[in-house]
């Protein structure tokens, strides 16, 4: 089983590294692929079975998008076979339509998913969630520059109860498109959602996923989850 | 900017604001200015100024030096204006601007230090021009409010004057880039034994050229992105160190050499951070035309303020009160490593949560970029870690390779003075944030009462 990560040297903020060190410290069996900036994606020559790519800046952005227009039709190819997909906070938009600047210039994106970015640098969102996806709940933080927009209410990820969606005025967050997820959620993520990460790699094929300090793991998510569930409740 | 009626009031208003908090014993640092400026949103530029004025910023270290500035000049007989006793946002900046001036705006002092917040820049910037800027670094800070480096780093660079002499760090490969075209003065501390070929730390964010995106090459790392590389794509190099000072930290001090000789200095602490703060305020001071001696006579005499650091020894364990700014990864991991290098059996209490989210739930992606790792240390027996986010330090010390039977979880942190060993230990370290000086002195004497309790029935 391959897991190829995308740009760790600069797609890391927010501790996202600990997302595929996690996964693969969970799956000792999987090699892990940490493709550089000057590296060929080796997605592009060969099959791997989940890319991930995490925070960066809005430079970054640009650079990760420069780097794979190229391959925009093998990514397109891989997200309709099926492969699993892990983009988290903005890595998300690079796969959007575009990403509009305060001033109204706009950078192209991959356009594999219909959706579009709109940045506002001098305003920072901060917000923390709980979001319902199939069985489990999932909690993380959002802090962004930058927000989606468009409709997504046939393919968003998980509907969030506490917090907000795509945008501020949404509900919906994230993209899923087959197995792509894309969430502009941070945590790190999967640190945060120990059942997320069980699904994962079931999706990979790991027939009883078994986590690393699963336990441990267990009650920081539901002290998280409770806390949350509080919160919720102070509000009304 | 001229004075008008609209300034007028906000003066006269700041100015009672801040007579009626100091009567009812309040800390008038922030309110008078806040007061003033939504009074008259430009308030800060009709006041009028002191003659020089220095700003230090950057992520770390930006306190503790204006605290040294502020007290060599003082010994040197200035007087100098300071927003030392409060905020360093714009309102703090113009609070300390009211009380320095008369009831008609006149400036009455001639030199001013001020911290300024990072995120403040623009505010404080468009007003207030410093003749002198200091950075002291800039890495990952809290992601709420700074994002990452690459955007304070612009949000500083585009709010600084053009004619400010920059005052920056030559071994910190982002801050030392700030306003390019500036007269500027680099300071660095030359190779330490401690140095490394690489980066150890989860946290490294200049691993890539910021110009031509190549992969730079360290000809050593010091901490994080600290350290001296080029590119060999580009020839962007760090650059060359104006003042560069060699630390003796058996001898405890440290010489610096520039186009004004060599000269010597006592350190104040055996830390690589602060040594890079003592060098940034030699830099400053010497390039404002204070002698080597004055500085070095101050240095001889100060002290790391007592809520950041302190120690008390009892029955033979030193008791060790360390302020660890939570959020701020990096501060973390240098203090991390520093217990680490100490010598003796150590004990470690971890509670750094931010009290402000007390009962609710705080982001903790700063935990994930922090290196636990170097607590994973065999002269550290006991690893104690408390308060609502006591779960997530558990988990993150576990994978830092931690072994679990060195792990106690409290919910209180005053339970956890209770989960130590202190049978053959050396130093216990208590790792608190800025919020909660009261619970670590709570803490702290708790600590000291079982070593005394020990004491007596021995």
């Amino acid at each position: 089983m391959k897991i190829e990560v995308l740009f760790p040297e600069f797609a890391n903020l927010f501790g996202d590294c600990w997302n595929w060190k996690y996964l693969s410290r969970c799956m000792p069996e999987a090699e892990l692929i940490e493709t550089g900036y000057n590296d060929e994606p080796r997605f592009a020559s060969e099959k791997v079975d989940m890319i991930i790519m995490g925070a960066m800046t809005e430079h970054g952005q640009e650079l990760a998008i420069k780097k794979l227009m190229p391959h925009r039709d093998r990514l397109r190819e891989l997200i309709d076979g099926g492969v699993v997909f892990l983009m988290t906070a903005n890595a998300g938009e690079v796969f959007c339509e575009y990403i509009e600047n305060e001033d109204g210039s706009r950078i192209a994106g991959l356009g594999l998913v219909p959706l579009h970015a709109k940045r506002d640098m001098m305003h920072r969102l901060n917000s923390t969630q709980l979001c319902a996806f199939e069985d489990m709940e999932l909690v993380g933080f959002k802090a962004e520059f930058s927000q989606l927009y468009g409709d997504n209410s046939d393919f968003y990820f998980a509907e969030a109860k506490y917090g907000i969606g795509i945008n501020k005025k949404s509900k919906l967050e994230g993209v899923r498109i087959k197995n792509y997820f894309a969430t502009s959620m941070v945590g790190p993520f999967l640190m945060m959602n120990p059942p997320f990460v069980k699904y994962l790699m079931a999706l990979l094929g790991v027939k009883e996923p078994k986590l690393e300090f699963e336990e441990t793991n267990m009650a920081a998510y539901e002290r998280r989850r409770a806390d949350i569930i509080r919160m919720m409740g102070d509000k009304k | 900017m001229k004075k008008n009626l609209r300034f007028i009031i906000a003066l006269i208003f700041g100015k009672l604001a801040m007579w009626l908090q100091k009567l009812l014993g309040m800390n008038a640092s922030y309110f008078p200015g806040k007061l003033a400026i939504k009074l008259c949103p430009d308030f800060l530029g009709r006041i009028d100024k002191p003659k020089t004025i220095i700003t230090v910023t950057g992520t770390n270290g930006k306190t503790t030096c204006c605290n040294m500035i502020l007290d060599v000049l003082s010994d040197a007989g200035f007087k100098v204006l300071n927003n030392r006793a409060g905020s360093n946002t714009d309102a703090g900046i113009a609070t300390s601007l009211i009380s320095g001036s008369t009831l008609g705006g006149k400036a009455k002092f001639e030199y001013a230090v001020f911290e300024v917040d990072e995120r403040s820049s623009l505010r404080i910037y468009k007003y207030v021009h410093p003749d002198y800027a200091v950075c002291t670094n800039l890495f990952r800070d809290s992601i709420q409010r700074n994002a990452h480096p690459e955007f304070i780093f612009s949000f500083i660079d585009s709010a600084l004057p053009d004619d400010t002499h920059m005052i920056l760090n030559a071994d910190d490969p982002i801050s030392s880039r700030l306003k390019k075209d500036n007269k500027r003065s680099y300071f660095s501390l030359s190779r330490l034994p401690t140095d490394r070929d690489e980066c150890v730390n989860i946290i490294n964010d200049m691993r890539a050229c910021p110009y031509c995106g190549g992969k730079l090459q360290y000809e050593y790392v010091r901490y994080h992105h600290i350290g001296k590389m080029k590119c060999p794509g580009c020839g962007f190099a760090s650059p060359k160190a104006d003042y560069l000072a060699s630390p003796d930290y058996e001898k405890r001090c440290f010489t610096v050499r520039s186009d004004k000789g060599e000269e010597e200095y006592p350190l104040i602490n055996d830390s690589v951070f602060n040594t890079y703060n003592q060098v940034t305020v030699v830099t400053l001071l010497r390039e404002l035309g204070l002698s080597a001696e004055n500085i070095a006579k101050s240095f001889s005499h100060m002290s790391i303020v007592k809520s950041r650091y302190t120690n008390v020894e009892k029955n033979g364990v030193e008791v060790v009160t360390n302020m660890t700014k939570g959020q701020n990864p990096v501060a973390c991991s240098i203090v991390f490593d520093y217990i680490r290098s100490e010598p003796g059996v150590k004990e470690v209490i971890v509670m750094l949560d931010d009290l402000t989210y007390k009962k609710t739930t705080e982001i903790v992606t700063w935990v994930y970029d922090a290196d636990f790792e170097f607590l994973n240390d065999e002269s550290i027996k006991r690893i104690v870690v408390g308060g609502v986010r006591m779960h997530d330090y558990h988990l993150r010390l576990l994978l830092a390779g931690v072994p679990e039977e060195k792990i106690r979880c409290v919910e209180h942190e005053t339970d956890a003075p209770a989960e130590l060993e202190l049978d053959g230990t050396d130093k216990v370290f208590i790792l608190h944030d800025l919020t909660t000086p009261q619970l670590t002195k709570q803490v702290r004497d708790g600590i000291l009462a079982r070593l005394e309790e020990k004491e007596a029935q021995a």
